[in-house]
This record gives structure tokens, sequence and C-alpha cells, in this order.
């Protein structure tokens, strides 16, 4: 299992950072942290970067490492992981360039096996689908966007599930909304529901949202599977059904108080680009963090 | 749906995303191409606007790598029949490109000698510790430098000291944001007022210079530098009190960021005779300018100061390789072939006949109304634009509306540097906002004062100092 987390600024991420990581430990992930710079124009690039190169010699790390030296601290301090100090590791922060826009980089004088720094440049969704793609990750976890659009080309073009941690507070009690229906995501989607509320040790809400007043044969399995699974977890559950719109339901059903996952949608992707999904309408308006589960 | 895999329609979802703009670009000229001719313009002349209308929005909106937008310019201007494969390609090529390759070129080279803390110790031995005269410093010192060395150069070289100064003042950023942003700003907009200083401060003015020489008009170094040259020193202090005024430094003493500089340089281990042998090929280079341009022209002596860096051993090929942006340098051989071409198919006279016919009634009641129109639709351009690549475009159009080229030509090159208002508009700009001291909307907040004072000051002073050398 290999988990990315997109952290932005040391104002905003840390919640991103610590849901991150209660997953990757679920998981027993491989964590890799990953700040994507602001675009550079094509004119400027080269200039900029000679002077980045200039600003070395000053002692001056580029900018975006500070931010990953933040998140490696922030997560030491906060028991996530045990870094080792290695007095001959590297004498400064070091960056690997490798690629036109990626470079891996090194803390001074530390060690952590289970986590990797990456700094990107450029647009976000292009970098992190790159970066998705070459790295072959399970999860990326991202923080809250107020850009609708963003959510839209996070489902339409990450290879990954997507975790949006959307307005996490770490004092919230939280129950997990697993949304289950008759498509194949589901099954995944469970699994997926299960280790995160082993993850935060809460209970479950299995909802199941029927268009018509008759539920038919197939969403009961899939409520009455659910339910199993989280049984035989050991998980604390309730199954919930109701009627109307799906989207709507479930963004209402959540509210403020809960994790919501569900599985992504199985429409053509030309459908979903131009028509949109149910996965899409809930990320787009909720309230909390979501996982859709690919 | 139609036999493709849910994979290859994502990916080809994923490419109409990203490439929105070039689709976008391609339906614009497609449309242009199919309405008829416009009255008074030949065939080529229609079509090197559009190729030039569609190049102008990829070059803004960057939809595809910049040298691809180069090699649609050539394309498109052989296959358009705006002129044949030898045509084309000799227009692809002048002095100014060499003179861009040499700027680009030289900039790696001396920005790795280490002059960055020479300069450090210079300024302050020259300012003390008053911020007040260290901002005026960096702003005297970015200007003058700027005016012989290209901009992105000079910002490279200052941009630490100032950094390292703040550093030192306070580690808290939130502490010292007005102390960053005004240190910042004087080398970035420093750098911009000084380009305009000499023919060598910029692929601009040399471009410039170029076109000047199709209209039988000559110019020398030092011709330029008299002309432009006062404007500069008008220009530091204004800026440097405007700055002043818009960003409060938190700081009135930067005591201790001065020693602590003062310390770091002194055991740096850069200061050795090496920089020496640098800095005179450097003289030389300016001497070359200075006195043998008209012969040799600009980007020669500028290639042979390269030349000399790498026999000298100071400066290794791949580095020079490594940091030169070959694209931005075929781009701008592309923009300037634009520009030939917009005068050879008589477009540019045809365009510049429209914007006087346009203006025609303002223009002849207020003064200086002319100057002020091509002002304004410069400086608009060249904060979206590469500046040299509006001057490529518009150079040919402005020196056509009407009276003396030489002086409407000037005053294009000039307001191509006022690229003030965006993090975008200008190398020094994106080099300071890359730094993450300063924020996108400070661009705006201290550039509109000195960018109305740039313009205002360059109407006045091109329509009484320059009317001496009538």
């Amino acid at each position: 299992m290999k988990i990315l987390i997109a952290v932005s600024s040391k104002e905003y991420s840390g919640p991103t950072l610590q849901v991150g990581m209660k997953i990757a430990r679920a998981f027993n992930a491989i964590t890799t942290i990953v700040d994507v710079g602001e675009k550079v124009s094509e004119f400027n690039s080269k200039v900029v970067g000679l002077t980045q190169e200039r600003m070395e010699s000053w002692e001056f790390d580029r900018p975006g490492v500070d931010v990953l030296e933040w998140a490696f601290k922030y997560l030491a301090d906060n028991s996530f992981i045990e870094p080792q100090i290695i007095e001959a590791g590297f004498p400064k922060n070091t960056l690997v360039e490798t690629g036109a826009s990626r470079a891996e980089v090194y803390l001074k004088g530390t060690l952590c096996k289970n986590v990797n720094l990456i700094l990107r440049n450029g647009d976000i969704i292009s970098e992190l689908r790159d970066e998705v793609q070459t790295g072959k990750y399970d999860v990326t976890i991202i923080g809250g966007s107020q850009k609708r659009r963003m959510a839209h080309d996070l489902i339409q073009f990450i290879d990954s599930s997507i975790f949006v941690v959307n307005r996490y507070d770490p004092d919230q009690t939280y129950r997990l909304l697993l949304a289950v229906d008759d498509s194949s995501m589901t099954r995944k989607a469970v699994k997926f529901g299960a280790q995160v509320a082993h993850a935060f040790d809460i209970g479950v809400d299995i909802l199941t949202v029927s268009k018509r007043k008759h539920f038919g044969e197939e969403y009961q399995k899939a409520a009455e599977r659910a339910g199993t699974f989280m049984r035989r977890a050991g998980i604390h559950y309730q199954n919930i059904f109701k009627e109307g719109d799906p989207a709507q339901v479930i963004k209402e059903e959540a509210g403020h108080n809960h994790i919501i996952v569900m599985g992504a949608s199985t429409k053509s992707p030309i459908a979903k680009f131009f028509i949109g999904s149910k996965p899409l309408k809930v990320m787009e308006d909720c309230h909390c963090p979501i996982l859709i589960v690919k | 749906m139609l036999g493709f895999s849910n994979k290859s329609l994502s990916n080809f979802l994923f490419w109409a995303t990203q490439k929105k703009w070039f689709l976008v670009t391609m339906a614009i000229g497609a449309i242009l191409l199919l309405l008829p001719t416009p009255a008074g313009l030949t065939l080529e002349g229609y079509r090197i606007i559009i190729i030039v209308i569609t190049a102008l929005i990829m070059i803004v909106t960057e939809p595809i790598p910049l040298p691809a937008i180069a090699l649609y310019i050539l394309v498109m201007e052989v296959v358009l029949g705006i002129g044949g494969p030898e045509e084309i390609s000799h227009s692809f090529m002048n002095d100014a490109v060499f003179f861009i390759m040499g700027s680009l070129m030289l900039a790696v080279a001396i920005i790795q000698q280490g002059w960055d803390k020479r300069i450090a110790l210079g300024i302050i031995r020259l300012t003390g510790n008053k911020t007040r005269n260290i901002v005026f410093g960096f702003t005297a010192i970015s200007a003058i430098l700027s005016s012989f060395i290209g901009e992105h150069t000079v910002v490279a070289l200052m941009l630490p000291i100032a950094m390292t100064l703040i550093k030192y003042t306070s580690d808290d950023k939130e502490k010292v944001c007005g102390l960053s942003a005004v240190l910042l700003f004087a080398i970035a907009y420093g750098a911009l007022i000084g380009s305009i200083g000499t023919p060598s401060g910029g692929g601009r003015n040399v471009i410039m210079i170029t076109y000047f020489r199709d209209y039988n008009i000559s110019i020398s170094y030092l011709d330029w530098m008299v002309r432009m040259y006062p404007l500069v020193l008008i220009q530091i202090p204004i800026v440097s009190w405007i700055l002043m005024k818009s960003f409060i430094p938190e700081y009135k003493q930067l005591d201790t960021g001065v020693r602590k500089l003062i310390v770091q340089v002194a055991n740096s281990p850069e200061l050795t005779g090496r920089s020496t042998v640098a800095g005179f090929i450097f003289l030389l280079v300016f001497l070359g300018w200075v006195f043998l341009s008209e012969t040799l022209g600009l980007g020669i002596i500028a290639l042979a100061g390269v030349l000399l860096y790498l026999i000298a051993g100071l400066v290794k090929w791949e580095d020079i390789s490594r940091n030169t942006h070959w694209g931005v340098i075929i781009l701008f051989g592309a923009t300037i072939s634009l520009g030939s071409n917009i005068k050879s198919t008589g477009a540019a006279l045809w365009l510049a006949d429209h914007m006087v016919n346009t203006f025609g009634s303002v223009m002849d009641v207020f003064p200086f109304m002319k100057d002020t129109i091509i002002v304004l639709i410069t400086t608009t351009l060249a904060n979206v634009l590469s500046s040299s690549a509006t001057v490529a475009v518009l150079g040919p159009i402005t020196m056509n509306m009407g009276g003396d080229a030489l002086h409407l030509g000037l005053v294009t090159a000039i307001a191509s540097s006022f690229g003030y208002f965006t993090a975008v508009a200008a190398p020094a700009c994106t080099i300071i906002y890359s730094s993450g001291l300063v924020r996108a909307k400070d661009f705006l907040k201290a550039g509109w004062k000195v960018g109305i004072m740039s313009i205002v000051l360059l109407i006045l002073y091109s329509n009484t100092y320059w009317l001496f050398f009538k």
C-alpha cells in the first residue's frame, strides 16, 4: 500500500497530515509527502532556477523545502514517525532532481524509512497525476479547496482513491458514513471504510439511498454485505435506508460530523466529464472529509 | 464507447483539458482564416496578423511549450505563404537574437563568479545601517547594474543579499513582511527602471536598434545612454520613495542584519582572484559595446564575452547549456520573424493607419496623445507577454504611426520595461515572487504607483529633453 499526501502550506496542512498519517498507519503504508509549488512561466523557469542555485550558496533552501521540513517535524512531534538522527547523513537539506519539475528531498542529518519527501512545481492536477502514475499510489490525500473545478479534476484525472480532508476538526467526534449501492466499487469502498473506521476508532453508518420507495434486491444485499463485513471486523455499525436524491441525502446525512466513504462512479469518463457523477456532487458541497474509493 | 477503453478516453480528456487554450486558439485562427480579407490589406498581410494573434494568445496561456509556439510560427509562415522556406528561415535570425542568446549565456557566467558577495559589502559600505538608505542603495545599485548586464542577472545576484539581510534581522517572516517587500521590490523595480539605460540593458532595446537599421536610423551605444540615462537617474529616488511609502518596514535600522551579513560574506570562500578576471572580461565586453557595437553588433560582442569566459575556464559549457533556455531563444527568433513579416507584408502600415484613424481626433486635440497611446498599449502588452516579444511585434507598427520613427521606437522600447503590475509581468518580478517573501497582491499595491509615475515621466521627458537632439 502506498499513500501520497499533498501539502501546501504550514497554516492549512496540519489536519491533512494528521488524517493522512492515521490512514497510513492503519494500512501500514509507505507514505510520500509532496509539495506542489506554483507554476513558473516557461519564459522565466531557467532564470528562476539559476537564482535558486545562487541562493543555495547563501545557505537558503528552495521554496517548498521549508514546508516539507515543517511537515516532517510535525509528524515527528506528533509521534506519527520516529526519525533517526544520523550524523553521517546529508550535511544540509539536499534535493535530488528526478525530472524537469520533480525533486526528492533529503533533510539534513535525519532519516525515516517510511516517509519520502517530494518537491514539485507546476499545475497541481497534472503534477499529482504524474506523481500518482509514476509512484503507483493507492490513495491520494489532499486538503479541501474552495475551487469546485479542483474537485472535478481530482476525481476525473487522478488514478488513485482520493481523500479530501475537508474541514477536519481533531476535537470533533466523527462517525464514518459509508454510502453503498449495487455498483462494483461498493465492495472496495466497504473494505476501505472498515480500515478507516479502525484507524479513527469510530462507528460506521451504512447508508443506502434509493431514488424510489422500493429498495431493489441488489441494494439490500449490498447493505447486508457491508454490515456483515463490519461485524466481522469488530466495528460498531448501523444500517440506514433513505429515499431521495442520493447525492443530496448523503450530504445531509453526513453534516459536519461524518467522514464520508464512497465508491467512485463507474460511468464512462466522457459522461463523468460532461454530466458529472454522484461522488463529484457530494464532494463539491459536503462540509466534512470525504474518501472516494477507486 | 466507440471501442476506446476508459483509460484512453480519460487520457484524451486530460489532454483536452490541459490543451484547452490551444484548441480555442486554433478555432479562433480557423474562423479568422475563413473571414474575408479586410479592405486595404493584402492576403499575406491578413494571414500574418492571424498568426500574430494566435501566437500571442498561446504565449500568454502557454498550452504548449514555448519552443513549440516558435515552431508553430515557423511552420505557419511557410504553409500560409508569407514567404518561402529560405526567406522565413533568414527572418528568424539577426543580431538581436544573438544578443538575447549571449545575454542569457553571460548571465550564467556572471552569476557563478560570486560577485554578489562583493556587491553585498559594497552596498553596505555605501549605505550604512539605516533602512531608508539601504532601500535607496538597493534600488540604485540594481538600476545601475541592470542598465549594463540585464535585469535577470542583477536580480539573481541581489536577491540573496536582500534575503540574508532579512533572515538576520528576524527569523519570523511575519515580523519582517514590510521590510521583505520593500527590499525585494527595490531590487525588481530598480532592475526594471535601469534596464532602459543602455542598449545592453535588455533584449528589447537591441531588437529596437535592429528595427531602426531598417529605417536607416543609427543610434550608437553612447547616443542611447545620453538620451536615456537621465531618466534612469530621475526614477531611482522616486521609486525608492514610493516603495518606502507603500510598504512600511518594521525596522528603521538594520544593525544586527548588517553586522551578521558582513561576517557571513567575510567568511565566504568565494572572494578570490577569479572574480577579478571575470570582472575584467566583462569590462572588455562593455567597452566593446560602447565603441565597436555599430560595426560588430551588440550580439556578436556579447557572444565574444561568452567565448572569453569559456576560454578562461571561468564557466563550464555544461553549466551554460543547462541554465540557458534555448527554447526561449528560438521563440524570440520567431517573434522577430513575425515583426519583420508584419512590416514586409504591409500589415504594420495597415494596423498603424487604423490606430491613427481610430485615435486621430484625440491625437489632434491633446498634445503627446500619440505617445500616450503607444505607451499604454505597450505597457499593457508587456505586462502579459514578454517585453522582448512585445517590442518585436509592436515595434514595426508603432514606428509606422507617422512622425519621428526614432522617437516612437524609443518610446515603445522604454514603455516595454514597465512590467510592474503582476508577479509574471517581467523576469525580475517572477524571481522575487519565487522567493515566497512577497505576495501576488503586493505587485499591484506598489506597481500602479510606480507604473503611473513611469508613464507620466516618460511622456514628459521624451517631449522635452529629447527635443535637444532634434
